[in-house]
């Protein structure tokens, strides 16, 4: 059979990285038969173990941020005499419009960042940024799938997914995959954002809410009296086990009966992941627990560092929750950058810093991977008519920010650039292709060996494209 | 697994390769490498480097750095020095495989076969060509010969058995009987069997009575529901539009219901299959309607960029979806994939992708409206009734009226004349079409004319205005007319309407009723009867009409100050300044059939306001015969004025019966809006502004049998492209077509198709593992005037489907993956069916058939987005068959997500079964479950009385099809006591026994 490695069933002998710990799920595997084989997929040392990836909804303003542009401040109040007519989502090109905030030097590299995020910026010597982003598009819900699955269109699998199928999880009481939402609600396209699409339904996204029951069906919809539950669960261990003894089926019927103590052990592994009771005071004082504006993405945060501890894979933490309505709920800035920007920037820039800190102390870093992106940056002009500088800015495809940290990057490190005033990525154009490439192979992962036949093509998580940006890495 | 390849190989590579030419040589060895490692950049017009390695003499005359072939000699060739170094091809290296066979073909003389070279002309190891074997045609083939014969059952089982001999394998006995039924009921229905059934069947296993269960169950609706769920999941079937809105597509489940309703009938599957493609052309009303929803059951992108580009891009990526599941669903043919480039796998040409492009370039997505046939006779009493009460009340009322009048007479003078009210612009067509405003000037096109004070139309001309200069909302059009007859039908006297006519408002003469007058509008949308009398003078005497038109759609009309018929109410239409137009004795454009008015038109106005009654009788010139309907009532007697609130309460009556018929009189269906194909071009890379060549509408050429061309025109009608694609797709000669759907019968029976990717029959799919079989069985098929039932009836009764599913402890090291069917497989069933077993099992199952879905997920509209977010509703409504649930993409529902119930975005021509905790959660926990569990209790409770063992026996009849033996009895019995009989019902749900058919 043609490339035979790409559609047989693997061989289930190296799984995760560490290559242990992981037999109990290699049978559930065994029933679907469809997992990367990681002898195909590897091909360079993993820097990467583990992904925590905020992921800012709306579209945050790159100029405002992380790409300092002191031509723009010059430019203040001109226009910006292009000739084409942008594809912004308004169409109002007013006259540029400096930076709301101020931008300094940070740390020993000197990194130019704003004064927007003042706790993240305090870390630059932490931060790979990346200036020189663009997509595809300047809708938020095509643009924030292919952020997340490399496609505009729905039914495509996240990057967690093709991280859970390319590399499993290692961990058996939790999922390779989870999920955060903000608790203003889930973002615009909701769950098909972490969808495993076509591929197997085990690497889909798992959401992780607040409360007593933190993933779905966790426990019985209604109260059950104690001591039900294992009685169930004991009286159905038996006739599973004398139905497989009798019928010798090995694969299905074991995999189902395994799922179910696994099941058992996620009823306390979730719960005891989610408990954040037991960190110390000072911890959540440092994530933020005690203001009101902080304490949902810290606790999200903190709980994700929890996460990733047990041997997740791929975390990620929401900051915006849906796009349309008003107030707004998202960094979709089209009014006021200043008003929309400190208001999203502070419920995030003490969890997401504190975080950064937590996993350097505890020696993650190395090997976790953090990323910080959002589906696009917003225009260096402003949505107002032709001749006035407005407080607001339109979605800008064309250039815009994003940055990563820890897993063998190059720290303190800009990488690319936009144009003067931040309009369009000039030096080292990055797409979501070369961007999700650099991601698989910071896991040692060959992006265009991940791959998952379905209806006639080949998929992967970069399509046809892709090139790993090796300036990033340390 | 095992090599399913090897089977092949016999099949594929025919050729002795010992006996081959140099010539023979080159075109299957060489020509394949060249054309799947370098064409791709050194061929066509523009080859990289000056370099054309497609063609004998171009390729030997070299490229711009010289000569690149020695014959002879390798070692000076720069060609093989290149590739040895691995500079070409960049980035991949050849394998030293191919290499050798460079090396040695240069050596040996480098002897070209055919030039130029068709890179499609044979298969090689990385790409499929012309000698596919899929595309080859049927063979007729024997039932191999095999030794064990008292195994067989069907001439089918010979080639399954002749496999396993093949491979030392043995087959497994029979399936014991209580199995078998069950295996049956699930495979067939999707539901369980009653225990009654199996008692039955377990006590008379004979052939005979196995025959009849089986062509019982073809018979029973739940077949089309259980098989139609699997079609739809090849039709990417689901209800909402995908993409950033994600808008509920309400009507698209006509064809859900139409798939359904075509396998219970058992349709010949190439009249299915024609049907879905071209069914509203060959077939008006709703079932051709419904049938084409598979063209537009796909995602649709509804937010489409402003630019042009986005335009045309999204088009592109709208026809692409569409091409990609027809090619895939009939043909197994991924075409998609040829969209920038010629196929990499395939032989399927650009050219070709978008001459099949052009074949349904007619293909929109789009609703329509099909009249219920059985509601047309009950409308047009409806709207009787309500002409004679309007006659009634207005013979009352002329008595009435007369006597006030008479009053009037005798007071001359005494009410003030009201002031005619002031149109927005009036036409008074003295000497000339000017207007009151000075800018709506009229002109004459035709022999239209202004003579004594009247513009005079023929029947043939009209009079036009310049764009109007104002928006318009509400509005009342009115006009003096005198018809040359009255037998005329659908005149217009004065219109408003987009600057193209395809959207107008207007006074219409005679058009739907002869004789009446109504609101015309584009496609009737906003007409309706005002059932007003039919019309005596208007061609004797000049008659005032004129028409109402209020923001909250309610539209009257008035003739010669007096209210017409009854008003009703329907959409609002607002016309734009600068798009729209006034036209005078045209009903709208384009100028022709029955668009025009004979007669003559006095005068005529148009108001950008709706005018009240006393202004209308004011214009009219009645002021002073205008009565109020207030002072009409009051000149009554008491008893004169109870009759007239009587009559006035039937025509309430009589208009709201009126109105509820005329909104059940259509019927919405989501289906194919059929457009005007443009001129469709090759796409350069896809790109949607770089075209190469125009194409007429085709197909695919590789295909033995059948031909790519069409016969048509480049710029042939959708409805001629459309039957020409089904008549290529479903064409006998067509091998693809009963290749596909034998295999794709065969999947869903045996859990794995003879072809383990049932979309895909190219080169990047499965190898058949039974590729004799895939052509017996479609030659069986179309024996069969291409019946499903019969397809099925063949498959189930075989040994090979009715053998156990026992392991058999030495056939997995020889084929671990069952693909020789040594046993049947067991397997998890779909989530779908989880569910609908819970229903049954628990008692609750609602047999409701058809219809719209019932929903459990919230519909969340959120400016313009829609959100879906799935609840757990009670209620028998929502206790229904699975398949007819809502199915919105991206909305996800607990249990059925966690056990692989694809979402719709894309096609699922084969589900994936995974086993995870969380499934586990939901089958356990979920509130569905805990609910259907606690019918389950009731239910036994009812049927086996308060005696514990008794309700231990049936709940394990009911849910698995057996008796317990003693341990599970006794287990059960535990439970029972301890936890209540629910709990056991929980955790039967939950057992091996009961997701798993064997």
């Amino acid at each position: 059979m043609n490339q035979p490695s790409f559609l047989d069933r693997r061989n289930f002998l190296n799984w995760g990285i560490s290559g242990i710990g992981a037999t109990a799920l290699i049978d559930l595997l065994r029933t679907d038969g469809r997992c990367a084989d990681e002898a195909v997929i590897r091909h360079v040392a993993p820097r990467a173990k583990r992904v925590i990836h905020v992921c800012l909804v709306g579209g945050m303003s790159h100029v405002d941020s992380f790409d300092y542009k002191p031509e723009l401040e010059k430019q203040h109040g001109k226009p910006l005499g292009m000739n084409e007519k942008p594809d912004i989502f308004f169409g109002k090109v007013g006259l540029l419009r400096k930076s709301d905030w101020e931008f300094k030097q940070r740390g020993k590299s000197g990194v130019w960042l704003s004064e927007m995020f003042p706790n993240i910026a305090k870390l630059g010597d932490e931060l790979t940024v990346i200036r020189s982003m663009f997509t595809e598009s300047a809708n938020h819900t095509p643009a924030l799938f292919f952020e997340n699955s490399g496609s505009e269109f729905n039914g495509y699998p996240s990057v967690g997914s093709w991280l859970s199928f390319g590399l499993g999880s290692e961990t058996e009481d939790l999922p390779a995959y989870v999920v955060l939402p903000d608790e203003r609600g889930g973002p615009n396209g909701g769950a098909s954002n972490w969808t495993s699409g076509f591929l197997p339904a085990q690497h889909q996204g798992v959401v992780f809410q607040g409360g007593k029951r933190p993933v779905r069906d966790l426990f019985p919809a209604r109260e059950i009296p104690a001591g039900v539950d294992a009685d169930v669960r004991s009286f159905l261990a038996k006739i599973n086990a004398s139905h497989q003894e009798r019928t010798g089926e090995e694969e299905l019927l074991q995999a189902r009966i395994r799922s179910y103590a696994l099941a058992a052990r996620m009823q306390l592994s979730v719960p005891e992941v989610s408990d954040l009771s037991g960190e110390p005071q000072r911890l959540l004082d440092a994530y933020g627990f005690e203001r009101k504006e902080t304490a949902d993405c810290a606790r999200r945060c903190l709980l994700g560092r929890r996460l990733l501890e047990r041997g997740v894979r791929f975390v990620q933490v929401f900051s915006g929750g849906p796009i349309a309505g008003s107030p707004r709920a998202s960094w979709d800035a089209h009014e006021s950058v200043k008003d929309n920007h400190t208001l999203e920037a502070t419920r995030i820039d003490q969890p997401v810093a504190a975080l950064l800190q937590d996993l350097k102390q505890r020696g993650m870093l190395g090997d976790t991977l953090v990323l910080f992106t959002t589906e696009f940056g917003r225009t260096p002009f402003a949505q107002s008519e032709a001749n006035q500088i407005g407080a607001g800015r339109d979605h800008n495809r064309y250039g815009f920010s994003v940055w990563m940290a820890g897993a063998g990057l190059k720290p303190g490190f800009a990488y690319g650039s936009t144009d003067d005033v931040g309009w369009k990525a000039v030096e080292n154009p990055t797409s979501w292709h070369d961007f999700h490439a650099t991601v698989l192979h910071l896991f040692g992962i060959d992006h265009e060996r991940l791959a998952f036949y379905h209806n006639g093509i080949k998929r992967r998580l970069t399509n046809v494209h892709g090139e790993v940006a090796h300036g990033l890495f340390a | 697994m095992i090599r399913v390849g090897s089977f092949l190989l016999v099949v594929l590579v025919g050729h002795n390769l010992a006996a081959q030419t140099p010539k023979r040589q080159f075109d299957t060895k060489i020509a394949p490498l060249l054309a799947s490692r370098c064409l791709e950049c050194h061929s066509g017009p523009e080859p990289k480097g000056g370099l054309d390695l497609s063609n004998r003499e171009r390729a030997i005359a070299g490229g711009e750095n010289g000569v690149s072939i020695v014959a002879r000699k390798p070692d000076e060739s720069p060609l093989w020095k290149r590739i040895e170094a691995d500079e070409m091809p960049p980035k991949h290296p050849l394998p030293k495989s191919e290499k050798e066979m460079l090396r040695k073909w240069i050596a040996e003389g480098a002897v070209w076969g055919t030039s130029t070279i068709d890179p499609f002309q044979f298969t090689s190891d990385s790409r499929g060509g012309y000698d596919w074997w899929s595309l080859q045609p049927l063979q007729e083939i024997a039932p191999p010969k095999v030794k064990q014969t008292e195994w067989l059952r069907s001439d089918l089982d010979n080639f399954i058995l002749h496999q396993l001999e093949r491979n030392e394998l043995t087959p497994s006995q029979p399936a014991d009987p209580r199995a078998l039924v069950r295996r049956l009921y699930f495979d067939l229905l999707g539901l369980p069997p009653a225990p009654e059934v199996i008692d039955t069947f377990v006590n008379d296993p004979s052939d005979a009575a196995y025959d009849k269960l089986v062509n019982d169950l073809l018979e029973s609706p739940h077949y089309g529901e259980r098989w139609g769920r699997h079609w739809l999941d090849v039709a990417r079937y689901g209800e909402s539009d995908g993409f950033e809105r994600n808008n509920v597509r309400k009507n698209i489940w006509h064809y859900r219901d139409w798939v359904i309703k075509a396998l219970n009938d058992d349709m010949p599957y190439d009249e299915f299959v024609r049907k879905q493609l071209a069914g509203d052309i060959v077939e008006n009303g709703k079932d051709g309607a419904a049938a084409v929803g598979f063209l537009v059951a796909g995602v649709h992108n509804t937010v489409v960029g402003g630019s042009k580009r986005m335009k045309l891009l999204a088009r592109q990526d709208e026809l692409e979806e569409v091409i990609g599941a027809v090619g895939q669903t009939f043909l197994g043919l991924t075409v998609n994939c040829a969209r920038c480039h010629d196929h990499k796998f395939d032989p399927i040409r650009m050219e070709e992708y978008y001459s099949m492009i052009a074949a349904i370039d007619g293909v929109n997505h789009g609703e329509r409206e099909i009249p219920r046939p059985e509601i047309a006779p009950l409308l047009a009493d409806a709207s009787e009734n309500l002409k004679d009460l309007n006659a009634k009340l207005n013979k009352t009322d002329i008595t009435a009226r007369a006597k006030i009048l008479e009053e009037r007479k005798k007071n001359a003078g005494a009410t003030p004349k009201p002031d005619r009210p002031q149109p927005y612009v009036s036409w008074e067509f003295e000497g000339d079409l000017k207007d009151s405003i000075g800018k709506l000037h009229g002109k004459a096109v035709g022999n239209a004319r202004v003579e004594n004070g009247a513009l005079v139309v023929d029947g043939a001309s009209f009079v036009e205005t310049g764009p109007l200069d104002k928006d318009l909302a509400e509005k009342t059009l009115e006009a003096w007319v005198l018809l040359d007859n009255l037998e005329q039908r659908g005149g217009g006297c004065i219109t408003v309407q987009t600057m193209n006519g395809g959207v107008f408002d207007a006074i219409v003469f005679g058009e739907r009723e002869p004789k009446r007058w109504m609101a015309g509008s584009n496609g009737f949308v906003r007409t309706k009867s005002f059932a007003g009398t039919e019309e005596a003078k208007a061609a004797a005497e000049p008659v005032h009409f004129a028409i109402v038109y209020r923001e909250d759609g309610t539209i009257t009309g008035y003739r010669n100050g007096l209210q017409y018929g009854s008003p009703y109410k329907t959409g609002f239409q607002r016309f734009k300044a600068g798009e729209s137009q006034m036209l005078f004795g045209l009903r709208h454009k384009p100028a022709n059939g029955n668009h025009f008015l004979t007669g003559r038109i006095l005068r005529a106005s148009l108001y950008d306001r709706a005018l009240t009654p006393e202004a209308v009788a004011a214009s009219a010139g009645v002021e002073s015969s205008f009565i109020s309907e207030k002072v009409l009532i009051a000149s009554l007697s008491e008893e004169e004025r109870q009759q007239r609130a009587d009559l006035r309460a039937k025509i309430d009556a009589a208009t709201k019966r009126l109105a509820e018929l005329d909104a059940q009189a259509k019927e919405k269906v989501y289906t194919v809006a059929a457009g005007k194909p443009g001129a469709m071009r090759v796409h350069i890379r896809g790109s949607v502004t770089d075209y190469g060549d125009e194409v007429a509408p085709g197909a695919v050429n590789a295909i033995a049998g059948v031909e790519g061309s069409f016969g048509l025109a480049k710029d042939a009608a959708d409805a001629d492209r459309r039957r020409k694609l089904a008549e290529w797709i479903t064409h006998e000669s067509n091998p693809l077509f009963a290749r596909v759907i034998v295999n794709r019968v065969w999947h869903y029976h045996f859990g794995t198709g003879l072809v383990d990717t049932p979309n895909d029959l190219g080169f990047n799919g499965g190898r058949p593992s039974h590729p004799e079989l895939i052509d017996w069985l479609a030659n069986q098929l179309t024996a069969n005037d291409y019946r499903l039932k019969a397809l099925h009836r063949l498959i189930v009764t075989s040994a090979t489907y009715r053998q156990s599913s026992a392991m058999n402890q030495a056939a997995p090291a020889k084929d671990a993956g069952n693909r020789l069917l040594w046993r049947y497989a067991p397997r998890r069933i779909e989530a779908e069916v989880l569910r609908d077993a819970m229903l049954q099992v628990a008692g609750v199952l609602n047999p409701k058939r058809g219809g719209e879905g019932f929903e459990d997920v919230k519909i969340v509209p959120n400016n313009g987005t829609t959100y879906y977010e799935p609840f757990d509703p009670e209620g028998e409504a929502f206790n229904r068959r699975t398949v007819y649930r809502f199915t919105p993409r991206g909305g996800r529902s607990a249990v059925l997500d966690s056990f692989d119930c694809p979402d719709p975005s894309s096609a699922a021509p084969r589900r994936s079964v995974t086993t995870t905790p969380l499934q586990a959660l939901s089958l356990l926990n979920n509130s569905f479950v805990l609910r259907m569990a606690d019918h389950f209790a009731s239910r036994v409770e009812k049927e086996a009385g308060k005696d514990t063992v008794s309700q231990v026996e049936r709940a394990w009849q009911v849910s698995l099809g057996r008796r317990p033996n003693d341990n599970e009895k006794q287990l059960s019995a535990e439970l029972v006591s301890k936890h209540g009989l629910a709990s056991l019902c929980r955790a039967l749900f939950n057992s091996n026994e009961f997701v798993v058919i064997q």
